[in-house]
């Protein structure tokens, strides 16, 4: 790689520095520096030999955005953005300044919570015995067993766990929207019914690892949640560097109507 | 600090810090993106990605599934019992903490056979990182607290009543 390439982690306000132990990607950690651009910053190292999506270079890029947005708003990049020199980072950073401080204003004080919502395999039982027709095709699988049969019957039991999983996520879900500024449901997980981020003001963090806890233990026989943050917010920041998202408010009861 | 918290039938679990299993696709496929900026290659990292997850949608989930159905005690042939006989024959919970046993067995095979749950970062790194790099990374992960899963009291299942004794042991992330 040309040694003018430059590695883009992140976007935040100028005028603040870089925290202490601050590393980038490649090994070792690249060094990483500010490039002021007007009222804005951009967040850069030079690129390493052979840069990959490691696992090692995939955790710096995400420890380094943690700790920018430890004490202020951090706009993060997608992961492996490269540029080819600083002139294109700046004039790429100017050109949609006003698009970038209106994001990182509404980022300030909030954070990404991750929520992953699986269905519960425990549940088999009590879905068979609420469920006619999978008691139907049990019944006939162990007349007359075959293995056409049981895949039928495996796959209508993983139907039926999903499907219930499902209900249970669109019952839980508006009571914690309420409690975000902003959810967005994410790239689709094979064997996940929901994966969403919500946008959690810092001080209502504790409030909605409450409200998570509690729909785990009143669903406990339908779904298996797992919930990661504080993270960067990587679900709430402009797509594409052109398009800010719509009003964060907007956005939650728009995903409590479910439509 | 970052943490994963599973909620489960059987416990919440200890807070994990410093994991991709739960955060590769936002890493990867959210963040901001600059058009005129190229980007890394990515070889390799669908694999990454689908060796990551439980794959539920699978022939040997179905199979798994229905030999747990197969297992079940539902009383079908019982059909002269009366209402109160059938419950009786539940409340004594002996067909429930066996199917309950074979759901969870079920679980863990599923998990081992596609390399997903716990073993999951170290495996991405046999896979990915270059032989000079793990040794370094497999010492910061010993030098991390890697609880794992806490169990359920075994009582609970036993009572046959339902989740009383639901665990809950999750420990304050620092």
């Amino acid at each position: 790689m040309g040694t003018s390439q430059v590695y883009v982690y992140a976007i935040v306000h100028a005028g603040r520095g870089l925290p202490p132990e601050a590393r980038g990607v490649g090994r070792p950690p690249a060094s990483v520096r500010l490039l002021p651009v007007g009222e804005l910053a951009a967040v850069v190292s030079d690129v390493p030999e052979d840069l990959r999506a490691r696992r090692r270079d995939l955790m710096a890029h995400q420890d380094l955005l943690i700790r920018l947005g430890a004490d202020a708003p951090v706009l993060p990049m997608r992961f492996g953005m490269v540029a080819e020199d600083t002139r294109t980072v700046a004039e790429a950073v100017e050109a949609a300044a006003a698009t970038h401080l209106a994001a990182l204003e509404r980022l300030r004080d909030r954070t990404e919570m991750n929520l992953k919502v699986s269905p519960a395999q425990c549940g088999i039982e009590s879905l068979v015995r609420a469920d006619a027709e999978l008691r139907r095709m049990l019944t006939d699988v162990r007349r007359r067993p075959s293995y056409e049969g049981n895949v039928r019957l495996g796959q209508a039991v993983a139907d039926g766990l999903t499907r219930r999983a499902t209900q249970a996520v669109e019952e839980a879900l508006p009571r914690l929207t309420a409690l975000a500024d902003g959810f967005v449901r994410g790239p689709e997980v094979p064997g996940c019914v929901l994966n969403g981020s919500f946008l959690v003001p810092a001080a209502a963090s504790e409030r909605f690892r409450a409200e998570v806890e509690r729909t785990a233990a009143a669903h406990a026989d339908q779904v298996e949640l797992r919930l990661t943050g504080p993270l960067p917010c990587y679900s709430f920041v402009p797509q594409d560097g052109a398009e800010p998202a719509p009003p964060a408010r907007a956005r939650a009861e728009h995903a409590m109507t479910g439509s | 600090m970052t943490t994963t918290t599973t909620y489960n039938e059987a416990a919440v679990c200890v807070p994990r810090a410093g994991t991709l299993y739960d955060v590769l696709e936002l890493i990867l496929d959210r963040g901001m993106v600059i058009d005129i900026f190229v980007r890394v290659s990515l070889v390799g990292i669908e694999i990454l990605k689908i060796d990551a997850r439980i794959v539920v949608a699978s022939v040997d989930t179905y199979l798994r599934f229905a030999e747990v159905c197969n297992r079940l005690d539902l009383n079908e042939d019982a059909s002269s019992r009366t209402v109160p006989e059938l419950f009786a024959g539940m409340a004594t919970g002996v067909s429930r903490t066996g199917a309950k046993r074979a759901a969870k067995s079920v679980g863990g095979k599923v998990k081992e056979a596609i390399g997903a749950g716990d073993d999951d970062d170290e495996r991405d790194e046999d896979r990915y990182e270059d032989t000079g790099d793990r040794y370094e990374d497999r010492e910061e992960e010993a030098a991390e607290p890697r609880r794992r899963r806490t169990s359920s009291s075994s009582g609970s299942a036993r009572s046959g009543g339902g989740r009383t004794a639901r665990g809950t042991h999750r420990t304050e992330e620092g």
